[in-house]
């Protein structure tokens, strides 16, 4: 069975919403890290677009994490061109590497400030790992099952799963189906302690030996159904996950690679034993960053490249290794099948499978 | 200690985020919950909280607070009682 | 794909403050005992102690490895998933060359909340990242799957109080839909100061143990521990010649969309999670036996819940198992379910434990003493923060 992908909603670095996305893949130039804490520079997602839906009152207490979740997930239904919609008929599923830490370090800053008596009951709700999930049910009227998984870099691959099981078993019409994840201080500080001040750094994903990676953060959101609406930008064929070191060949034939390489030496170097030598490859990390739910941000490539037809060239800081061919320029997309791939530092790996909705 | 009323309401638009509303959209004798600054059971516990963080005064229990949070004025009076000199 | 095809349940596990194995769970609230107490694990400012369900005994089954390496709550889910793989007479060896996925809940054991790190990292001491590396390490899923080397999909379910129900709800539909031939599902939590202090922040924790149901109920009390399934499919089954204990035969999911820390006063999200479990199943109300609620002993959760409970399930038994576990949030619908099926097994579900008087706004009872159930399928119901709720329907008819 087909899972079609009916609409996006996409928020990170490079900006707010698909079309953004599309201008900065056509111009192939990296966005530009900034540090904000002292920390480590990042990439910091731009949610303005969120006050376009809502008024700012309604966010007065709604933490950073889900305010990047409530984007995606209006960007999307409003994409999708869907007003209004079966609400008890809609699933939503929701991934994320690391949840709402800010707040989690907030709820902890209320308890070591004034004392356990002055624990903040707002942040610490907004804490709660569904808390996400919770407000997109109520602000956009969501009634179906509601489900948040936190699986590290493989939370997309797993949260994918359950959202196309609920429609292969049409426990639910349609899902919305949405990856988050925030940068935070302490991700910073762990940067910094495990890779030195690196104030100008940029990303340079594949090549062998250097660590360059540039946490980000964002949200990426798809309206996922077995019906194929009209503006449908492609389907989903396959997910697939696994150990790389007992990787057998599960790759579909005549397919453009989108690595979610993201300068960690430890996961980068693992890529060459899944994708096979000669097989045209890209790279797009350098426009979000590292994010653990980075596949999403792929998927949401794939899907505008399929949409398009076209192949966007890979960023001008990607190493272009001797073993893959890689798209310079941009071009006309001659494969049937985009597969976005991820291979996380202990060793997992995961293979989301996009081709056109036919 | 007497609290001023307006200083207290300046500590809950604050705190409670509620930002566009001003002291004198707040009248003193309107019920705080249930009426039209939109507050709800999270926010009535969140205050709980700030009243503790910046009076120093418990509000032990829910029973306490419906009494304390029937308005501002009656919130004054509620710390004025409880604060210790 | 047969969305109600019954997915065999062949092992099971547990680990609370009521017992070291399922076993022991069940001789103590059969007893009607419990015992909770003031945390003894951290210590807090606050002027008023609030009793928590902790497990005081070593957790079994678990090494210096574990130990040294692995969040407490990944050690429950290790000691669970010891008990529930034996109790189906698996292990490493025996699983190898099978699909077999977790699918596990939880809340503290996904999130990144070491109290003393932040303390350090804020007065600018530095921390070292053993403390990161812990919680990098510790996720309930990944963890079972590495110690038995497993070859299928992980997923942490992070639905706050409802997410060991869903993770049971999952995994049986990884069965169904032949994407695994075994799935090791629950959930686990460890008793956290951090939590501790969130839930009293929200007023909804009782100072004494916990009272479900009952008209003077004050909130609830806290808990850890873990309860686990090994959930296997048709194929797996014929293939070594093992029966089944019990069949996850429906589960269904509904959101309230109402407010984030209160439930829909009606219950709307978990009417359409029975009914969607109804659907599932092919089952309807007077076919249950018995209902182990969700039962927090909050006064707005019992009074939703006990809504529902007269207009669909009039006259059916119903308990709060939390009077013996504390609530134990992700792990909490999993150590339920794994409860019910041992009371299917037993013919009989405990009394309710911390109830002894009608709340008149609720106007309904749980079961006060021990009660013999006659009929062999029971539903088991999650209501979480957020407005989700979850409920599974287990059997042992047929076995």
């Amino acid at each position: 069975m087909k899972i079609y992908i009916n609409g996006t909603g996409i928020a990170g670095g490079f900006g707010c919403g698909s079309n953004v996305l599309l201008n900065r893949l056509h111009t192939g130039v990296a966005c530009e890290p900034s540090s904000q804490d002292g920390y480590y520079p990042a990439f910091h997602a731009d949610i303005s677009s969120l006050y376009d839906f809502v008024p700012k009152k309604s966010l007065r207490r709604i933490d950073h994490f889900s305010q990047l979740a409530l984007t995606g997930a209006y960007l999307t239904f409003n994409e999708a061109g869907q007003d209004s919609f079966d609400k008890m008929a809609t699933g939503l599923v929701l991934c994320s590497g690391y949840g709402s830490a800010k707040t989690t370090f907030s709820f902890l800053d209320s308890i070591i400030d004034s004392g356990d008596i002055c624990a903040s009951p707002t942040l610490f709700s907004n804490s709660v790992h569904n808390a996400a999930a919770g407000h997109i049910s109520m602000m956009l009227g969501i009634e179906g099952p509601c489900l948040t998984v936190s699986q590290f870099e493989i939370s997309v691959y797993s949260g994918l799963l359950s959202a196309i099981q609920w429609l292969r078993e049409e426990r639910v019409g349609q899902v919305l189906f949405g990856a988050v994840d925030e940068y935070f201080d302490v991700l910073g500080y762990c940067y910094q302690r495990r890779y030195g001040r690196n104030s100008n750094i940029s990303m340079s994903p594949l090549a062998p030996g250097i660590q360059s990676a540039v946490p980000g953060e964002g949200a990426a959101f798809f309206l996922l159904s077995r019906d194929k609406a009209t503006n449908c930008y492609g389907a989903i064929t396959s997910v697939n996950t696994g150990s790389v070191k007992d990787f057998d060949d599960i790759l579909p034939e005549e397919s453009f690679y989108i690595l979610n390489a993201d300068g960690h030496i430890e996961s980068d170097k693992n890529y060459s034993k899944i994708i096979p030598e000669g097989s045209l490859v890209s790279c797009y990390t350098p426009y979000y960053g590292s994010i653990p739910t980075g596949p999403a941000f792929d998927m949401a490539i794939a899907a505008l490249s399929l949409r398009e037809g076209r192949i966007f060239p890979v960023p001008v800081n990607v190493i272009r290794p001797d073993n893959y061919r890689i798209p310079v320029q941009e071009s006309t997309l001659n494969q049937g099948n985009i597969s976005c791939v991820k291979a996380g530092v202990k060793g997992e790996f995961s293979i989301i499978t996009l081709s056109h909705p036919g | 200690m007497t609290i001023n009323m307006e200083e207290l309401k300046e500590i809950i638009i604050k705190e409670l985020f509620l930002e566009d509303i001003t002291p004198g959209d707040i009248d003193d004798n309107a019920p705080l919950f249930g009426g039209g600054l939109g507050l709800d059971s999270l926010d009535a516990v969140e205050l709980v909280v700030i009243i503790q963080k910046h009076f120093n005064v418990e509000i032990k229990d829910m029973d306490e607070g419906r009494v304390a949070f029937e308005s501002i004025k009656s919130l004054a009076s509620f710390i004025e009682e409880h604060q210790k000199s | 794909m047969n969305r109600g095809a019954p997915v065999a349940i062949t092992g099971t596990g547990c680990l609370s403050a009521s017992g070291e194995s399922l076993m022991q769970n069940m001789k103590t609230v059969f007893s009607g005992k419990r015992a909770p107490g003031k945390p003894g694990a951290f210590s807090s400012s606050h002027p008023v102690i609030y009793p928590v369900f902790e497990i005081k005994y070593p957790i079994p089954h678990i090494n210096d490895q574990h130990k040294k390496y692995l969040s407490r709550t990944a050690q429950l889910a290790l000691a669970a998933a010891a008990e529930a793989i034996m109790d189906a007479g698996l292990d490493t060896e025996a699983m190898n060359g099978l699909r077999v996925g977790v699918c596990m809940g939880t809340t503290v054991g996904s999130t990144m909340n070491d109290e003393k790190f932040y303390r350090d990292f804020k007065n600018r001491l530095e921390p070292d990242m053993s403390a990161i590396s812990r919680y990098l390490n510790s996720n309930p899923s990944s963890v079972i799957s590495k110690e038995y080397s497993l070859k299928g999909p992980c997923q942490t379910i992070v639905n706050a109080c409802s997410s060991g129900t869903d993770a049971i709800g999952i995994g049986a539909s990884w069965i169904r839909s032949g994407i695994c031939d075994i799935v090791i599902a629950g959930g686990a939590d460890e008793l956290s100061r951090i939590s501790y202090n969130g839930f009293i922040s929200l007023m909804i924790t009782d100072s004494d143990p916990c009272r479900p149901f009952d008209k003077n109920r004050k909130g609830l009390n806290l808990g850890e521990g873990a309860g686990l399934v090994v959930l296997e499919s048709e194929y797996s089954l014929k293939r070594r010649n093992k029966r089944a204990k019990a069949f996850v035969i429906g589960y269904g999911s509904a959101s309230d969309g109402y407010h984030l820390t209160a439930p829909h006063p009606e219950g709307r999200g978990l009417k359409r999670a029975i009914a969607d479990a109804f659907i599932e199943s092919g089952k309807k109300a007077s076919d249950i036996g018995f209902i182990n609620a969700h039962g927090t002993a909050t006064p707005e959760n019992d009074l939703a819940e006990a809504r529902v409970l007269r207009e669909i399930f009039s006259g059916i038994p119903f308990l709060s198992t939390k009077g013996y576990t504390g609530h134990t949030l992700g792990a909490a619908g999993a150590i339920e379910a794994v409860y019910t099926v041992a009371s299917l097994e037993a013919g009989q579900i405990p009394v309710s434990a911390g109830f002894s008087e009608i709340d008149p706004y609720a106007a309904i009872s749980p079961v006060t003493e021990n009660t013999g159930i006659s009929l062999k399928t029971a539903l088991s119901e999650s209501l979480a923060f957020g407005g989700q709720n979850a409920v599974l329907i287990l059997t042992t008819e047929g076995i």
